[in-house]
């Protein structure tokens, strides 16, 4: 495949040409699916081959992808990827541009304990089976289901500039739900919760506990409808990783993805309440709150030896003690916010135009462990497991809700509560945060669904996390 | 090329008689422009074929997809499926294939990605921004044409085609020194529905709006006029529940409500794949045959959406509707009456990031954008900051007052997983009780 990058990159190394990178991703995907207990679905993709190619012309990004190789289809994608640059230089007035960079030579290959590409069909059906047996529906569990999404993608990516690197990585997503009914009401819980996904393969069936824990789930689900509502106003909230991994994700992640800062996803997305001038001032959060983007770590899906534009795999600081110090960026952007590039540039497949994205986004720990935590908080509420999540298109505004809550009284857990929701300002809300756990409670969270771009792309990416406090967090939500 | 693929495909087919299939070839292409700032953010031509093949055989099911499927690769993936099935658990709820033999009439469509090429669109845009900058506006926005034929062919003979060729045609202008943000919209298939001159009129007449003054308002319940493009998604999400799926799952707010009264009079919802102004679709994606289906017919449940798994699975009446075609059919207001008849309430031009709380009680959470007005004694007076609402959708339709006498058609894309443009049509519609629970303090 590198042969093939070299060859369409000799077609775009011209003269009018300022820059040229191309891509092709190989992937392969299985979806095994159980509802109530059996398997209604082994979906297979495999050696999917996807190029796209991007030029930089008269300062305009055109861009072409196909999922055809043929030489033909190869042509027609440089030709077009041309065309698309020079016939959308006619409605421009600023022109993209950013420094060259040192060409990179890299090679990368993570490979899983247990790959589920290559593991027997019956072992891995056997193994789901069991679970899908487990949460089978009866009494007042009506419906229940598990799945496991495998994935392997191999990468390869070079430029005009002389970057020539490949990438090979296996991610999973394996969850299963309960959802209980009395008649009147529903109510469901998952596990591991919402942001499943890791690096690695079958392995992270073993690594969640499906077995030890479809019981918890289906009485919690069956308590959950005879559960209270929270009645109070305002309320301390531990939020545990896998939520708290949503709300960093779209309260901080987003919010500092610095293309929305210049307007490029106000069709879609939305775009930030961040301002070029707030970088190095805003107070985002309190003191303990250090936020930083790392594609270096390779335990998590947005790791990469060079972003999707050639950009050397980074560790940077977003958020230090509580101040806003950096953004993540493309190369232009960078360039226009007087930063140097983030590497976090990605597409999700070869044929997607990529965009600023989240690669492996964390919030640094700090000290003690969540029974601590508890154990120190007076009246409070212990959430977790998303059920709801929305944000306004500044994000600035949100409201969650997961689908359990444990009520918290002098320091013990008294019992559950249903769908507790909570509302915040963004920044509020960080400068509420007054605990976060230790290193013993810190984890990647993973989602195989952040939605962005337009034709939409759906990417892979990791959030590290462990509980975190906040202190009188608004909770009388209702519609 | 397509008749080379599906004619090797049931060749091979034809060697195992034991076998059940369904399979969908894509021809599909997408010529994707997207601005930003008045100027180019990027224009992206994407062009796949693909073949999703499912083999059944007995009660155990196999699927698998293949981009750029020349004969070598469905050779392979038949081998690998041959090899797997065997081993795979039976499924008791199998339930057999399409049997809907009936056939549209083939109707090819122009293919827009051809006929709206990037200088057409961008003289279009041209015009626009000149307008929108003599008010102080810049745009941003998306304006994208896909064409499609799909081939759905399965074992029980059934062979059929369909073309689509959708438009979505999405202008946001963001004020330069507030960024007061007003959309305007065109989706369908047809471009020759387009009239420039009416469309910039629409637009500049929402430019003179948003220089109103910027304010919040306070949580509580509002009397709104949502634009046709909140209905329609409101709609949307309120079609969850008319699935035979959501039905299956006793998680249907209309589950025990067919025949039953569960809105006003006024309402009507129909699934209407003819109606001129829809993205429409001669086919489910089983192929079953896609008619018009009446939903809500004036306030009383009529029919949930079901295809050929659920109508065996739950008994529901089978009519291969998938909700794809919504219309909320419009009513006698006109719009000048409807904000005069709003002593103290909001106008919502569009929503942001909706999401079930509950959906068995159709309870949402959202946020409004691109355009969020107070009306004060029957006169727009002043842009809102963008709000929060959390209410059930149930309860909102119960609570129209009144509708305008004409529909307009809102494109959707799917940006979840294939890129599809889907559309629904609906009026402006007045709401007697809507919550807003806070305010974003940003516009």
């Amino acid at each position: 495949m590198k042969h093939k990058i070299l060859e369409i990159l000799n077609k775009l190394n011209t003269p009018g040409i300022t820059f040229a990178d191309a891509r092709i991703t190989r992937t392969d995907q299985e979806h095994i699916y159980f509802q109530n207990g059996f398997m209604r679905g082994y979906n297979s993709s495999l050696d999917s081959l996807a190029l796209g190619i991007r030029v930089l012309i008269d300062g305009c990004w055109g861009f072409a992808g196909t999922r055809q190789f043929s030489a033909a289809s190869i042509e027609r994608t440089i030709k077009k990827a041309t065309s698309n640059a020079v016939h959308g230089s006619k409605f421009q007035k600023h022109k993209v541009a950013f420094s060259p960079i040192r060409p990179v030579l890299a090679d990368q290959d993570c490979r899983p304990d247990l790959n589920p590409f290559q593991m027997p069909t019956d072992e891995k059906i056997a193994r789901l089976q069991k679970i899908a047996e487990l949460i089978k529906p009866r009494n007042q569990i009506v419906y229940s289901y598990c799945y496991g999404v495998f994935f392997r993608q191999e990468k390869y990516y070079g430029s005009t500039e002389g970057t020539l690197t490949s990438q090979s990585y296996f991610n999973a997503l394996p969850t299963m739900s309960v959802l209980a009914s009395d008649g009147n009401q529903v109510q469901s819980r998952t596990w591991p919760g919402h942001f499943a996904a890791g690096r690695g393969g079958f392995e992270l069936f073993d690594q969640h506990g499906f077995e030890a824990n479809t019981q918890r789930i289906m009485k919690e689900a069956v308590d959950l409808l005879s559960a209270p509502g929270v009645d109070d106003e305002k309320a301390d909230l531990i939020i545990g990783g896998g939520h708290l991994a949503l709300q960093l994700h779209e309260s901080i992640g987003h919010a500092t993805e610095a293309d929305r800062i210049f307007g490029m996803e106000i069709s879609y997305a939305g775009k930030t309440f961040i301002k070029p001038e707030m970088i190095g001032s805003l107070r985002y959060g309190s003191d303990v709150i250090n936020v930083y983007s790392d594609s270096t770590d390779s335990r998590g899906l947005g790791s990469h030896p060079v972003d999707d534009e050639g950009v050397p795999g980074r560790r940077i600081d977003i958020i230090k003690n509580g101040i806003l110090v950096n953004q993540q960026t493309s190369r232009d952007i960078a360039a226009r916010l007087g930063l140097q590039p983030s590497s976090n540039m990605r597409a999700s497949y070869g044929d997607d135009f990529p965009l600023v994205r989240m690669t492996n986004l964390c919030l640094a720990p700090a000290s003690g462990s969540l029974d601590d935590l508890i154990a120190e908080t007076e009246k409070g509420y212990l959430v977790d497991f998303t059920k709801t999540w929305s944000i306004d298109d500044n994000r600035n505004n949100f409201q969650f809700t997961t689908e359990i809550g444990w009520k918290i009284k002098n320091g013990r857990i008294v019992g559950i509560v249903k769908e507790p929701t909570y509302y915040g300002i963004t920044t509020e809300f960080w400068n509420a945060c007054d605990r976060i756990c230790g290193p013993q409670e810190w984890k990647y969270h993973g989602t195989f669904h952040c939605g962005k771009g337009e034709p939409g792309q759906i990417m892979q990416l990791s959030h590290g996390v462990a509980p975190a406090r906040f202190r009188n967090v608004v909770v009388n939500v209702k519609a | 090329m397509e008749n080379d693929i599906v004619r090797h495909l049931s060749t091979k087919l034809s060697s195992y008689p034991e076998w059940k299939h369904h399979a969908t070839l894509l021809d599909w292409q997408s010529d994707f422009y997207r601005f930003y700032n008045s100027e180019t953010n990027y224009n992206i031509t994407k062009r796949n074929l693909s073949l999703d093949v499912t083999l059944y055989k007995g009660k155990r099911s196999f699927s698998f997809s293949i981009d750029d499927p020349a004969p070598a690769k469905i050779d392979r993936s038949l081998a690998c499926a041959l090899a797997i099935i065997d081993s795979l658990p039976e499924d008791p709820d199998f339930v057999d294939l399409e049997t809907d033999q009936t056939v549209k009439p083939a109707k090819p469509k122009p293919n827009n990605v051809e006929l709206l090429n990037l200088d057409s669109k961008i003289s279009i845009l041209n015009e626009i921004s000149r307008v929108a900058d003599k008010h102080g506006f810049d745009l941003f926005g998306t304006f994208i044409c896909n064409y499609q034929h799909t081939r759905l062919i399965n074992s029980n003979g059934l062979d059929k085609e369909q073309w689509a060729s959708p438009i979505y045609f999405e202008v946001k202008a963001v004020r330069r020194s507030n960024q007061v943000t007003v959309l305007q919209t065109f989706g369908g298939e047809r471009f020759d529905r387009f009239d420039l001159h009416d469309w910039m009129a629409e637009l500049e007449h929402k430019l003179i709006l948003a220089g109103l003054e910027v304010v919040d308002v306070e949580p509580g319940e509002y009397e709104v006029i949502l634009a046709p493009r909140c209905a329609a998604e409101f709609l949307q999400y309120l079609s969850h529940g008319m699935s035979a799926h959501s039905y299956d799952q006793k998680n249907s707010y209309f589950q025990n409500s067919l025949g039953q009264q569960v809105f006003p009079p006024n309402i009507t919802i129909r699934d209407d794949p003819e109606d001129e102004d829809i993205i429409s679709f001669d086919y489910n994606d089983d192929g079953h045959v896609y008619r018009p289906l009446t939903l809500v017919d004036q306030g009383v449940f009529q029919n949930f959406l079901c295809g050929n798994y659920y109508a065996y699975k739950t008994g529901l009446r089978k009519n291969g509707n998938t909700g794809s075609c919504l219309v909320l059919q419009s009513g006698d207001a006109d719009m000048d009456s409807m904000i005069r008849s709003v002593r103290k309430g909001l106008y919502i031009s569009s929503l942001h990031y909706m999401n079930f709380i509950n959906p068995k009680e159709t309870t949402v959470t959202g946020l409004t954008r691109d355009g969020t007005f107070l009306i004060e004694d029957g006169v727009i007076t002043k842009v809102v900051n963008n709000l929060r609402y959390t209410e059930k959708i149930a309860r909102i339709f119960e609570s129209i007052t009144a509708l305008e006498r004409q529909g307009q058609t809102t494109p959707f894309s799917g940006n979840y997983e294939f890129f599809d443009i889907t559309s629904s049509k609906t009026p402006h519609v007045l709401v007697s009780k809507f919550n807003i629970t806070s305010s974003t303090r940003t516009i």
